[in-house]
Parts: C-alpha cells; structure tokens; sequence
C-alpha cells in the first residue's frame, strides 16, 4: 500500500499510525517510512538536489519525527503536514549551511528543473495528482514562485526580489496557486 | 466577519504553512485559528494544498535506501528512547505494561539487535467487548483484503487502459501512412488507366545508351507525370531534370526527386501547355533555367 495517495488516506488509517506512534510502538517506523518516505524524498531531494545529502537528511528527519513526536498535536493539522514541515526545514538548514560555506545565496532554479526533469514517474498511480496535472493546472508562473517558497525556502520577499516583481504581485500569485492546488483533491 | 475576510487575503496563512513566520507569529496565527473556525478551515487548505504539491513530487528513493535508513533509524531510537523517556504520552497504562520488559531486554550490550518479548498490552479486557473487537478486527482484516485486492485491479485495469491508448494510438498513426499511400496509388493508377494521356518513352543517349524512362502527358489538361524505369546514378549535389521541347524551346518540367529517379513511382511535374519532345538533363541540385545539353540522358518524341 506505500503508493498511496497521502492526501486521500483515511482519516482512520492516519490516526491509527499516529496512535502507535505516540505508543512509542517501534514497529510503527516502518509503516511510517513505507506511506511517507516517497513524498518527503521527493521534497528533500528536490530542496538539497544530492542523493548523498537526501538521505542524510531523510534519516535526521525520521529520528526527530520519533523524539519530537510528543510535540505532535493531531488537532492542529494532519500528521503529513507536521512531518513534511520538519523535513523541508532540515533541508532548507542544510542547503543554507551548505551556501552560507559557498558564499552564493541562489544558484537554484536550473538545478531545480533538472530534478524536476529527473522525477519522472515510475509507476502509473491513478489515484495520485501527479505532476503532469499540475503543471496543467498552474500558469508557469505561479508554479515558478512555488517552487521559489516550497523548494528553495525563500520568502515572498525574497521571491520578489529574485523575480523583481512588487511583494503585491507574490503575494497574489502565491494565494492563487495554493487556490488552484487546493481545488485538485478529489 | 469583515476583518477575518481581510485576515485570510492578508496572505499570512500561506506565511505560516510555508515557515516564514516567528515562533510568536506563529502562535497568533493558531490562536486565530483556534478562534475563527473560517480562519482554521482556510489554513488547513492551505497546508493541503501545499501536502498535494509535496506529494506531487513524489520520488521512490534509490534501491537500497530504504534498508540502510530504516536500520540506522531503528538502532539510534531503540536503545535511548527506553532510557530515557520523557514520555507525555495519555497512555500511561499501556507504556507501563509496555515499559518493564522494554526496559530489561534493552540492558545488553547497546547497538546490538535487542530481542523483546511480545507483550501483551491490553490483557483480558471484559470477555464480551473482547468478542466484538475480534469480530471487528476480522472484518476490518477482510474489508482491508478486498479493498487491497480492488486496488490493484483497479491499477491493472488502469495500467492496461494506458497501453490500450498507446496502441490505438499507434494504429491511427499506422493507418494515416497506409490512407496517405493508398491516395497516391489510386492517383497513379488513374492516370495509368486513363486514355487522355499520352505515353512518351524516353531512350537513352549515348551517354547513356541503357537508361529508360517513359513521360505521361496530357494535352487537354496539361497535367505531365514521369515514369523512370532505369537511369545512371547522379554524382552528389546533382538532380535529373525534365525538359519539355514545344517547337524546339526547351521548357522548365520541374527536377526529378531521389525517389522518382531510382523509379519508386510517378511523378506529378509542371504543367505543359505543349511539347513534341521531352527529354531529361542532369543539373545542379534545384535544376538550372536552360538545359546542359552535354548531359542529355534520355530523349522522345510524342
């Protein structure tokens, strides 16, 4: 069952995970691991652009999701939305240690197209919104400053400096984007 | 009601999804949350969204992976988190039961797969609720095993519609081709059969004493096609061209393609309004305004 959607996974199924998980049941790791890891690779990866880095990350990732679990409040938001938000700071950590080392604050947005180029799908999932629907759904441009804000960890502010459009502009095209993606489960 | 509308569009939800705001930002983001149930409706959209777009880019981790992060996960929660567990959790019952044996099989050397004994959380609760938890586990384990079955159907099912469409596909391509040709066959055939036309042959020069051609020629319609059956191969950058005579000018006919020339089928030419003779020069690649009469190939008369 490791490809199934997330988004369309029954309320049931993740609070039973999360039941488990607050049990300090071990063996729940790798039930965890087997639903989540694709997604939060996909994002990691897609933030450190580095195999070797990605699974560094994956595995800090997945030991902070077993310590910090506690923290989880299952009342304030679904449990994909906690550990996405965990994996995509440790990356944005790295990648902005990795800089701070290097000097040049953004070289993203070839390297990101290429991992978006390498990310093809494997495997068909008919319940699973894939790329190619949001690339039709979303105008090039909004897609580009999500990507800006979810995969590069910038601001809006920095975006707007980036793309030398007005904060306004972000902002809007941001919310729209969200709306449009918002609109695709099913 | 007015300020909550101008709250949402104030874009600060998609701030605090995305992990821009500060720890004390992000408190008054959930306080109003907590508030304006049109404020909690709106976030976890967003943070939906944003999990759509996550997923979206899924990616398989590399083979392999999976083995070594799991098995270094395990090894750096299994032997502290029993130590030392700070553990808030509501189900102090079950972690009491869970914890003493957890606690004596964890004590041998650290690092080692450590061997714990099934325990059995939850002992001999009332013997009826018992019954029932077992009949509802058995027909969630059947409802889980026909819901797991129906899924890869349904994928299966799915897959092969991929490749169905694929080779439709495939076939209308096939079909295009084989429609495209019947078309100049059934063109060619008619102007084989039709009696307006005027086959010419063409006989070789001296230059070329075995080459042979024939030319089908129209004078009511002025329609021209060439028929090659042997001519000597062209040097590169060089095209057979035709000539049609009318009172002994040479008029343009058009040039031959590589096809027609190797005698692949006809050739529609330019139209002539008359002619006695057609003959056929080699030219430069595009064919020249006046003919190379030292190249002259083959020649005929109507």
């Amino acid at each position: 069952m490791s490809d199934t959607s997330i988004i369309s996974l029954p309320p049931a199924a993740e609070a039973e995970l999360v039941r488990r998980l607050q049990a300090r049941d071990e063996s729940a790791m790798t039930l965890f691991y087997d639903r989540y890891s694709a997604a939060l690779y996909g994002v990691i990866f897609r933030i450190v652009k580095a195999e070797d880095e990605a699974e560094d990350v994956l595995q800090e990732a997945l030991v902070k999701i077993w310590h910090a679990f506690a923290s989880y409040d299952p009342s304030k938001g679904r449990l994909f939305t906690w550990v996405l938000n965990i994996c995509r700071n440790l990356s944005i950590d790295k990648i902005r240690s990795r800089q701070h080392r290097v000097g040049s604050r953004t070289q993203g947005l070839d390297d990101s197209l290429t991992a978006q180029r390498q990310a093809a799908p494997t495997e068909f999932r008919p319940e699973h919104i894939g790329l190619q629907e949001i690339t039709k759904q979303l105008v090039p441009e909004q897609r580009q400053i999500i990507d800006l804000l979810y995969f590069e960890g910038f601001t809006q502010s920095e975006v707007a400096e980036e793309l030398n459009i007005p904060l306004g502009t972000v902002k809007t095209r941001a919310r729209t984007a969200i709306k449009v993606l918002s609109k695709l489960i099913r | 009601m007015e300020n909550i509308q101008e709250y949402i569009e104030s874009g600060i939800l998609e701030q605090y999804a995305l992990g821009e705001l500060s720890p004390a930002e992000q408190a008054a983001v959930e306080a109003m949350a907590a508030r304006h149930p049109a404020v909690g409706e709106e976030l976890a959209q967003v943070q939906q969204a944003l999990g759509i777009y996550a997923e979206a880019h899924a990616i398989t981790p590399p083979a392999g992976l999976r083995e070594r992060v799991l098995g270094n996960v395990m090894t750096q929660i299994a032997a502290p988190a029993t130590t030392a567990t700070p553990n808030s959790s509501l189900r102090a019952d079950v972690d009491a039961v869970a914890q003493g044996p957890r606690a004596t099989a964890a004590q041998p050397t650290p690092g080692e797969a450590v061997v714990r004994p099934f325990t059995p959380a939850a002992e001999a609760p009332a013997p009826a609720r018992s019954m029932w938890a077992m009949a509802a586990s058995v027909a969630l384990l059947l409802s889980l095993g026909v819901n797991a079955l129906l899924y890869s159907r349904w994928k299966d099912a799915s897959s092969e519609l991929v490749a169905l469409q694929s080779e439709q596909a495939r076939f209308a391509t096939t079909t295009q081709v084989v429609q495209r040709q019947l078309g100049e066959l059934k063109q060619e055939n008619q102007v084989l059969r039709s009696d307006e036309f005027k086959a010419v042959a063409l006989a070789g020069t001296k230059t070329a004493p075995s080459a042979h051609a024939r030319v089908l020629f129209n004078p009511a319609t002025h329609k021209v096609f060439v028929d090659v059956r042997s001519l000597p191969a062209l040097p590169a950058g060089k095209q057979y061209q035709l000539w049609a005579l009318d009172k002994g000018k040479p008029i343009d006919a058009g040039v031959l393609t590589a096809a027609t020339a190797t005698g692949q089928g006809l050739q529609s030419m330019k139209d002539i309004a008359s002619a006695q003779t057609f003959a056929m020069t080699v030219e430069p690649e595009g064919g020249s305004v006046n003919p190379t009469l030292s190249t002259m190939t083959v020649v005929g008369n109507i």
